[in-house]
């Protein structure tokens, strides 16, 4: 089968990210609603959630105790994370519409690995947000784990900063060819 | 670019359209035209040697290097 081109890899490849956005943009506006839902009825429900997190926390103890307030702040925290992976789809989606076309050495898809690269690090430095976030406000839940640094998550960072240096330096050749006469 | 290319003097001199210096050297109006404009970033020695066959001529005739223009940035 092809890497590049209709028909190939790619274009698979490409169908699945299609879907996989559509479903980000789902849930974004689901945790958006339901935040915004929470905020609005608080006076009417103002009472503390019990959720029941067994499946979720196997070694913790499963049951917590979480007021409307701050189950809509996790919801909106949520809400961002889910905000910037569609901007990495978004943008990883348009760099595979230029692979199914066969011609990915485009100048645009130097901005769009760098924006990858940078959202990825908001996504990195927001999770650690996240992580705080809940081991404050659940942490029977979240026990004492804390922040947890994954050297693989920047690993790959990098690597997306470098394979954008690359498309640019492509992106040159490939001017340089079409301007040599 | 601080090299220029002195096409269009060259096809006045010998009368010639560029349409039929496309014709005889085999490359296309549009690659001329961006010779021409100065636009092209490189030559390949092929074409050189078409340009100075069908215009009687030698590279440097074509060809001239101007110290006070900028250097062409590498970067795109």
């Amino acid at each position: 089968m092809r890497a590049l081109g209709p028909g190939s890899v790619s274009s698979f490849l490409k169908i699945v990210l299609e879907v996989v956005h559509a479903a980000l943009w789902v849930a974004l506006g689901l945790l958006l609603i339901g935040g915004m839902a929470l905020l609005v009825f608080q006076p009417f429900v103002g009472q503390l959630y019990e959720l029941d997190l067994h499946d979720l926390t196997r070694s913790h103890p499963a049951n917590i105790s979480i007021s409307p307030m701050m189950l809509a702040l996790c919801m909106f925290g949520f809400a961002i994370y889910v905000a910037v992976l569609v901007v990495v789809f978004n943008r990883l989606r348009r760099i595979f519409e230029t692979l199914t076309l066969g011609d990915p050495f485009l100048p645009h898809n130097v901005g769009r690995l760098r924006v990858i690269g940078l959202a990825l690090i908001a996504l990195q430095l927001w999770s650690y947000v996240l992580s705080t976030f809940l081991h404050w406000a659940a942490p029977s839940v979240h026990g004492d784990k804390g922040i947890s640094v994954n050297p693989t998550a920047w690993f790959a960072i990098l690597v997306v900063f470098v394979l954008a240096e690359v498309f640019r330096e492509g992106a040159r050749l490939r001017q340089d060819a079409e301007l040599t006469i | 670019m601080a090299i220029r290319l002195h096409l269009d003097r060259m096809l006045l001199a010998r009368r010639m359209s560029l349409t039929e210096l496309s014709d005889r050297v085999g490359i296309g109006v549009a690659d001329l035209t961006l010779l021409k404009g100065g636009q092209a970033r490189a030559i390949r020695f092929t074409t050189l040697d078409a340009l100075c066959r069908e215009l009687d001529c030698q590279p440097g005739d074509l060809m001239q290097f101007d110290a006070g223009e900028p250097e062409t940035p590498a970067e795109l």
